[in-house]
């Protein structure tokens, strides 16, 4: 019998947790531990804050799912990792401390035969001064909670422009390092669209500002795709886009500070600059949750465990952007020191970012890290989850199930607007993830087929259709498993 | 140089019928393309 732990319960944690417990039988235990009780659906965030879908409807309790289907859970938080045991413990455990209930605050040891880490980022507001959800004027979208609220500030200031107010909104990323600009992406465009449905469009001015070198550079260096008949970089599709919506962008921007209404920034010339707004909504930078990790006499690993995020098979090796490869990034997330401990999705530590590293004149790093979307979070899971149940059920050893993001496409359907009729989408998708500029030298490392980019009504209806799949899928009702991460 | 968006497609873009077609059309090559599979860049030692 195995006992099987996993650390989150978002897209990669409840992708690998329903795996587990579908194909391994009833004798080997899957066990979640999770803080939040419910399972969101984050990508339709972006419509909870734009007030057109409220968030019950990209939620559900995972309790009730969990105990129908055998999978244990515990609504606590990992604290420490202890991969070896401890002097009283002979087994690998995990330190949670509960959060909720009648156990909250109280500390558990968590033993595993098997531990997939799927903590996915820390939010790291706090590396901004002043980017504070709900506060200064700034929202995020993040969370469920967080849309909420950005709904409720991006509403007031509408109201305001109905009643004659000029109003400037700001969208994009808070920190030099953040990721995530698709987010940010769909959501300008939305708010854009939705200013246009309460007729107070020529009321407001809408800026992009972003740490991106390049509009469209989405964290994964720009692509190079096919556009109907054309052949167009997603610089200029971004741009054609933000054109046509009247938006203004400012890119090479690192955020540095947030004042009541206030956005400090450095940009690639070294200049400090500063944005004025009545709403934004600023990506905060992504970072590992700072998790400590003992070996069985208590000493300090942490370095063997984590790099910020979770390390794995990557090679870490620093070396200049020329040099690198896509044979550097991880194929079974498989951390090196503890053959036991996985880490999919967003937890795991990338070997580099994908978009190349800048430098303002001042030195300052301004350039996105790299996205790890909900579609590469769900195949990692799935496919940590295939090499467990092939170790357990063959009885050694077994890492036959392989996905590099240098072997692997995503589709990416990004929301430009709600509405059955009037609404539109931007559906991207990109072979390979991580640009190979050995195979497609000359298509700037992609495959253009399959690297393709299209505008229209249709974009909208399959984010909807996706939005309800993925609903469907994650509450595993009949035949789940069909639809593909 | 920036591109905008001519009226004749922005007809194209909202409207429903061709759209439908469209969405057929994009669900088939997005499950091409994410269905396609994936694997490994190393090679095996
Ligand atoms: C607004 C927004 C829109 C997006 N839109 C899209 C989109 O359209 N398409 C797309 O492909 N991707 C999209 N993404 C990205 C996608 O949401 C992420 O790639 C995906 O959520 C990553 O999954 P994950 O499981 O690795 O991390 P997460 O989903 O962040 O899950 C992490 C889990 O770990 C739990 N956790 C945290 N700390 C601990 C701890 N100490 N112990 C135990 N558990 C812990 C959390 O509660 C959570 O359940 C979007 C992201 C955002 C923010």
């Amino acid at each position: 019998m195995s006992k099987i732990v996993i650390l989150g319960a978002g897209i990669s944690g409840h992708v690998a947790a329903s795996h587990l417990r579908r194909k391994l039988s009833k004798d080997h235990e899957v066990v979640v531990v999770s803080p939040n009780s419910n399972y969101q659906w984050i990508p339709s965030n972006i419509w909870v804050g734009i007030g057109r879908m409220k968030s019950k409807k990209i939620l559900f309790p995972l309790a009730p799912l969990y105990k129908k289907k055998g999978i244990g859970y515990k609504q606590a938080k990992a604290v420490t990792f202890h991969p070896e045991g401890d002097k009283t413990e002979q087994k690998p455990y995990v330190l949670a401390e509960y959060v909720a209930g009648e156990k909250k605050g109280t500390q558990e040891k968590v033993t595993y035969d098997y531990l997939i880490n799927a903590t996915g980022p820390k939010l790291n507001f706090e590396a901004t001064e002043g980017l504070i959800p709900g506060e200064n004027k700034t929202y995020s979208v993040c969370t469920y909670t967080h849309a909420d609220h950005a709904w409720h500030g991006l509403n007031e200031v509408i109201q305001q422009m109905k009643n004659g107010k000029k109003a400037k909104i700001l969208i994009g990323t808070g920190h030099s390092k953040s990721t995530c600009q698709g987010a940010a992406f769909e959501y300008i465009l939305n708010v854009e669209q939705e200013l246009r449905r309460h007729n107070v469009r020529d009321m407001a001015d809408i800026t992009w500002i972003s740490n991106e070198y390049q509009l469209g550079d989405f964290g994964m260096d720009g692509m190079l795709m096919s556009y109907g008949s054309m052949t167009m970089k997603s610089s200029e599709m971004v741009e054609m886009i933000f054109e046509d919506r009247d938006i203004k962008w400012i890119t090479g921007a690192g955020v540095n500070k947030i004042e009541d209404g206030v956005a400090h920034y450095e940009n690639l010339d070294g200049e400090y600059k500063t944005e004025t707004y009545d709403f934004a909504m600023l990506i905060p930078v992504f970072s590992g949750h700072g998790f400590k990790a003992y070996d069985k006499n208590d000493n300090d690993i942490t370095d063997k465990l984590f790099k910020g995020f979770m390390i794995v098979d990557a090679d870490y090796t620093p070396k200049p952007y020329e040099q690198w490869s896509v044979q550097d990034w991880p194929e079974t997330y498989q951390n090196p020191s503890y053959k036991n401990i996985f880490a999919p999705g967003i937890a795991f530590a990338p070997p580099h970012t994908i978009s190349k590293p800048r430098e303002s004149k001042n030195g300052k790093a301004i350039f996105p890290s790299p996205p790890r979307t909900g579609m590469p979070s769900g195949i990692t899971a799935k496919l940590v989850a295939d090499n467990i149940i092939d170790s357990i059920k063959s009885g050694k050893a077994s890492l036959h199930h392989k996905g590099s993001m240098g072997n692997m496409g995503a589709a990416c359907i990004a929301s430009a607007g709600y509405g059955m009729t009037q609404g539109s989408g931007v559906s991207i998708t990109t072979y390979p993830i991580v640009p190979d500029y050995e195979k497609y030298p000359k298509t700037q490392g992609r495959q253009l087929g399959k690297t393709f980019g299209e505008i229209g009504l249709a974009g909208h209806w399959l984010k909807l259709a996706l939005h309800y799949a993925f609903i469907y899928k994650a509450k595993m009702r009949p035949f789940w498993w069909l639809i593909p991460e | 140089m920036t591109q905008r968006i001519s009226k004749y497609q922005r007809f194209k873009m909202m409207n429903p019928i061709l759209q439908f077609f469209k969405f057929i059309y994009l669900s088939i090559k997005i499950m091409i393309v994410v269905a396609g599979g994936h694997g490994g860049t190393r090679k095996a030692n």
